[in-house]
């Protein structure tokens, strides 16, 4: 018994390995390339050097593009996860009809392609006379950052007991503190995974962003990709392996400030 | 510790920081803005880094340029009394589309921008709206570490030694890969407008790797995935210097031209400047730094060009003969059917 | 008998915001586009437009296009499976975890790909993949045939699934963490194994983030164009790439609109049947 154990452990443990794996590969391949000293993208490396990143961090058009990325994306978090969880919350607790339907509704935005959403929104802009205000381009990765805020929050709310509430409601508690002390903590996983991948989406934005950016307002995925169809060359592996970096140390530091992992199991 | 005394003189620094501080904006709201567009990569590091700054100190403005291609749509998007750039630079297939739909000028006057006299013939063709104030050839890219000799002809790009090692392009978003189809209309049907000879010949062109753009192109030969591709002179004169296995051939039946094509936007409330800022560009020394900066070749007859540019670009007036220029508005007008009629032969 | 619906709680003002948003910002704009789709040209620069149906027409017209829309779709759902069944175990161990480091550290490998930019991720599988790259060079030095990864729909889902395996598995590590260990206790105390236990208590507890996870992932993928662009070639056209190169190639907004159009209500079609189908099998209905 212990042995037919330890085998499907072993099992599972090799199939997430190769899981991770298969994640990990192409995050190896741009560091090869972001250290490779040939100026264009080539397998197998020659050589180290930093050149890259050297030539990402003093562009100046680069860093504008990276800070302005960070800025728009953390503004997008916010928005997006107050958003989507109060829309969560309402369309699993409001008795609101048609809640297959809303669900889709507000997931539609990612079912278009977002060169459409982009095209869309600018001409609207246009026809207002807003310009391309740097708020506008807010609007448009919150749009797209909602369905998943919603999306992670409804399932962990669909997965609820709400016994635990109607335990705190019973106790004495009043509805308004059953819901900021007992309600909410319990949604935190959902909404920090929707804010997380908030964030990615909001970073990583091409197509929309094409339409609302300004000259020397540009996000970073709009300058790499305007780079690479001129220049094929180290630096956009450098600036790739930045952001990763920024990122993942972002996630640590909210893991040891607030402890990510205690809100997945509680 | 010294007490501090509020003085006459203070008051009076005082004064005149706060004014100039006022008047700052006020300043600086009148300063002109002309609104263009730029590519990327090492032409936008030099236009944006040299030449646009002598510009704007040369004539007391600021210009603002766009670098998130597509620019068309854009410009569709707004309305013609306030369009969203004052000077559109882009390939000439998109100038035609433009021209049709009357978002820029059919052509430019020489009375405003003096350096169009020095210009050679094809810059200002009708083949052109605007203006093309750089050209590159395109021609075939090919790999000099496989045994192959130099590409002599177009056909030779349907040599079964090839089959699955050649390169072109997706024909409905790319214009060299438009170019190349209507090339292939001309070598082996009655020319450039044969489409039927064209399609026949792309056929036997399979299997072929399709990519996006050029820089694809350029990787692919350089990592050896393909042996031969179809590119521009640009693509491969960029690597001068770094000893890499790629050269340029100029097929004998003549070169195509991908021309970068300035032009003025007919609603612009900043014509006279934008007639300045497109002099400037055509003007000997701005034209030479750009060139020599990504190897296009200039339009401007008095420009000098170093001389292991002169070797390999266009710069007399019978090599710029050779470039052969199509007809973009008769292209856009059928590019709906053909580009339907494209994909269904390669996807087969 | 019919349970009387409950009454709309206060709470249901939550969704004001997200409504205000896509009122403005998506409903209006796609209103913008689906009018374009029926107008012969952009009315903001060109005042003499018309009424026409020539943009549908067009879609129907040829079979290349509906074949798009088919491929588009085949791709999404083969995608939507494979990052499923890949997705799940990562998501099981992840959640399982003991350690803290150790979550930490998955959690960083998780989102670490989706970090590094859509336009460099390409690049990366592109010379993982291409008939040069490291996949094939390394199968040749050990003697094997090298394979067509790449220019075909295989090297497209391998590089969406790799995209999308994280959305997946982030979706699914809420739901699956939260499941009550003692009913899976409770389980293997009455005596059902380890497998018997996952299929009976934790697979079904998780439906929830399954269905999440895989509307996610489907919207996602229906809606992809660099990763089919740059990864099939010519050899794979989808409808984004269409809607793509109808915009910023061929300048027809209406054409383009229209695809969107299309593609918008067979999709939104697909995912309300698919969310009502696992929907009925969660027992979604009384969750309030």
């Amino acid at each position: 018994m212990s042995k037919r154990f330890g085998g499907a452990h072993a099992a599972y443990l090799t199939l997430n390995g190769a899981i991770v794996a298969f994640l990990l590969l192409p995050i190896a391949i741009v560091l090869v390339f972001a250290l490779n000293p040939t100026p264009y993208i080539a397998f197998p490396p020659v050589g180290v050097t930093l050149r890259w990143f050297v030539k990402f961090f003093s562009s100046p058009e680069f860093m504008n593009a990276l800070w302005l990325s960070i800025y728009v994306a953390v503004i997008v978090v916010i928005l997006s996860t107050v958003i989507g969880a109060l829309c969560a919350l309402a369309i699993a607790r409001g008795n609101l009809p048609g809640f297959r339907l809303l669900t889709t509704v507000f997931l539609s935005p990612l079912m278009l392609p977002a060169i459409l959403t982009g095209l869309a929104l600018f001409q609207l802009f246009m026809l207002a006379g807003l310009g391309r205000p740097v708020w506008g381009l807010v609007v448009g990765h919150t749009l797209v950052a909602v369905p998943y805020v919603l999306r992670t929050t409804l399932a962990v709310l669909q997965n609820f007991d709400r016994r635990v509430e109607e335990a705190a409601a019973m106790l004495g508690a009043s509805p308004s503190r059953v819901f900021f002390e007992v309600t909410l903590p319990l949604i935190r996983p959902g909404v920090i995974a929707g804010g997380i991948f908030a964030f990615i989406v909001s970073f990583d934005q091409l197509p929309i962003s094409l339409f609302l950016v300004v000259p020397s307002g540009e996000t970073l995925p709009v300058v790499l990709l305007n780079y690479i169809r001129f220049d094929l060359d180290g630096a956009i592996a450098a600036a790739s392996m930045v952001s990763i970096v920024l990122a993942l140390t972002a996630v640590l530091l909210l893991e040891r400030i607030i402890g990510l992992r205690a809100y997945v199991r509680l | 510790m010294t007490k501090w005394t509020f003085s006459r003189r203070t008051f009076l620094q005082g004064t005149a920081a706060a004014a100039a501080t006022i008047a700052a904006p006020a300043v600086h709201a009148q300063t002109p803005v002309l609104k263009t567009t730029a590519w990327g990569g090492k032409w936008g590091e030099v236009l944006k880094g040299q030449v646009i700054p002598a510009f704007e100190k040369e004539h007391k403005c600021k210009v603002e340029t766009d670098s998130a291609f597509p620019y068309y749509p854009k410009l569709q998007a707004t309305p013609k009394n306030a369009p969203l750039y004052d000077v559109l630079h882009t390939n000439t297939s998109e100038q035609w589309q433009a021209v049709v739909e009357g978002l820029v000028e059919p052509k430019l006057s020489a009375k405003d921008i003096p350096n169009l006299a020095d210009l050679y013939p094809y810059a200002t063709s009708d083949k052109i709206c605007g203006v093309s104030a750089f050209t590159s050839a395109i021609g075939f890219g090919y790999r000099t570490d496989k045994g192959l000799s130099e590409p002599k002809s177009w056909k030779d790009l349907a040599d079964p030694k090839f089959a699955g090692a050649r390169g072109s392009y997706i024909i409905p978003v790319n214009s060299l890969g438009q170019m190349h189809l209507m090339m292939l209309g001309k070598i082996y049907g009655k020319g450039l407008t044969d489409l039927d000879a064209a399609y026949k010949a792309l056929e036997q062109l399979k299997p072929i790797k399709m990519y996006d753009f050029t820089g694809g192109m350029e990787k692919a030969l350089l990592s050896a995935e393909v042996n031969i591709g179809v590119l521009h002179d640009s693509g491969i004169y960029r690597y001068d210097g770094q000893n890499q296995p790629i050269a340029f051939a100029a097929p004998s039946e003549g070169v195509l031209s991908l021309e970068q094509v300035w032009n003025i936007t007919p609603g612009t409330k900043m014509r006279e400047l934008a007639n300045q800022y497109i002099n400037f560009i055509l003007s000997p020394d701005v034209q030479k730094t750009l060139c020599e900066a990504v190897w296009y070749s200039p339009s401007n007859k008095k420009v000098k060009l170093g001389a292991n540019y002169d070797a390999k670009l266009y710069n007399t007036e019978a090599k710029v003969a050779q470039l052969i220029q199509v007809d973009w508005k008769w292209y856009n007008e059928r590019k709906d059917d053909i580009d339907a009629r494209v994909t269904r032969i390669l996807r087969g | 008998m019919s349970i009387k619906r409950p009454r709309i709680s206060p709470i249901a003002w939550g969704i004001a915001p997200a409504a205000l948003l896509f009122v403005l910002f998506f409903i209006l704009p796609f209103g913008v586009m689906a009018l374009l789709s029926v107008l012969s040209g952009n009315p903001v620069s060109n005042p003499n437009v018309t009424f026409t149906w020539r943009h549908y027409n067009r879609l129907f017209d040829s079979d290349l296009y509906f074949d798009a829309l088919v491929a588009t779709m085949r791709i999404g759902a083969v995608t939507t499976v494979i990052s499923l069944l890949i997705g799940y175990p990562l998501a099981h161990w992840m959640a399982r975890m003991r350690s803290r480091l150790g979550h930490a550290a998955l959690l960083m490998a998780v989102i670490a790909p989706l970090l590094t930019g859509i336009v460099v991720r390409t690049f990366a599988w592109m010379t993982l993949l291409s008939d040069r790259g490291v996949i094939n060079t390394t199968l040749q030095w050990l003697g094997f045939a090298p394979l067509p990864l790449m220019y075909n729909e295989f090297g497209v889902i391998v590089g969406l699934v790799h995209i999308y395996v994280p959305f997946m598995v982030l979706t699914l590590v809420g739901v699956i963490g939260r499941i009550d260990r003692t009913l899976e206790e409770a389980a293997s105390g009455l005596g059902a194994g380890r497998f018997r236990t996952f299929l009976e208590v934790t697979l079904p507890l998780s439906l929830p983030g399954i269905l999440a996870g895989s509307l996610l992932v489907f919207a996602l993928a229906i809606s992809a164009y660099v990763t089919p662009v740059v990864l099939g070639g010519n050899n794979v056209l989808t409808l984004p790439m269409l809607i793509y190169q109808q915009v910023s190639a061929s300048f027809n907004l209406g054409f383009a609109g229209a695809l969107g159009v299309v593609l918008l209500a067979v999709s939104l079609a697909l995912v309300f049947a698919y969310n009502a189908v696992l929907g009925r099998l969660t027992g979604e209905r009384q969750i309030a």
